[in-house]
């Protein structure tokens, strides 16, 4: 059976509903999402717009990344603040939504982070998540 | 945000609301004397009930969404996202809480002690 999953912000009025096992993804340390999460990893899971679907009011903040010159849009609510989704410019039809807003430990283990020299030392991965050096 | 000194207390947590606000698997925090965080900008509050049933607000900026930090149950003490600060030497966590929502691909040194309950 597709695996139905619920993603949610911080009070709950943003949500997304995902089908079936995303289709790429990974951690990140990058500045910009240290700044975005207030955490020292983002953890991202790429999904086909098509299964998705998405209720709730959301803004959107435009954002250049810092180290990777990428600019993406974030979705976010206004209510809470929690981003729940971005697009990706370079993958039409994909978009990526954080991965803890399903706070499910048993999502699928995402393969590889990036930006991980600026990750503390005191955080590591057990094995099926590489560091890798981004694009 | 700007904080002076170090924090009296840090840590790390897996519960799902704070989950839900970051979008990571852990959230990092730091506690510090309120009169050692100083905020600037436009700041818009989200108030919810923590798992003990005090209210918590936590501040955020309306343009972005990045929540930056928040009130403590203890008076005097404000509680900032770690992550904000983007400084990868940043005093390590001395406490682990929520361990039990954490993915297992997740490993934190053996250093910081895990709390349950």
């Amino acid at each position: 059976m597709t695996a139905l999953r619920e993603a949610r912000c911080a009070c709950g009025s943003l949500r997304l509903t995902a089908e079936g096992d995303p289709i790429g993804g990974g951690v990140c340390s990058c500045l910009a999402c240290q700044r975005r999460t207030g955490s020292v990893i983002s953890v991202n899971a790429a999904f086909p717009e098509a299964r998705v679907r998405i209720s709730g009011a959301s803004r959107s903040f435009r954002r250049m990344g810092a180290e990777s010159g990428m600019a993406l849009t974030f979705h976010f609510c206004p209510t809470c603040g929690t981003s729940l989704w971005w697009d990706l410019p370079d993958v039409p039809g994909v978009i990526a939504v954080a991965a803890g807003c399903f706070a499910d430990r048993d999502f699928p283990q995402p393969r590889g982070a990036i930006y991980f020299e600026n990750r503390p030392r005191w955080l590591g991965f057990a094995e099926g998540t590489r560091d890798v050096v981004a694009r | 945000m700007r904080v002076e000194g170090d924090p009296l207390m840090q840590g790390v947590c897996s519960c799902l609301d704070c989950q839900w606000r970051t979008g990571s698997v852990i959230s990092v925090n730091a506690g510090y004397p309120a009169d050692r965080v100083v905020l600037k900008g436009e700041v818009r509050e989200f108030r919810r009930s923590s798992d003990s049933g005090n209210e918590v607000v936590f501040r955020f900026c309306p343009a972005c969404g990045t929540t930056l930090n928040w009130d403590l149950a203890t008076p005097g003490v404000v509680v900032i996202a770690v992550g904000c600060l983007t400084d990868r030497d940043f005093p390590t966590p001395n406490i682990a809480v929520y361990g039990h929502r954490r993915p297992d691909w997740v490993c934190l040194a053996n250093a910081i002690p895990e709390h349950f309950g």
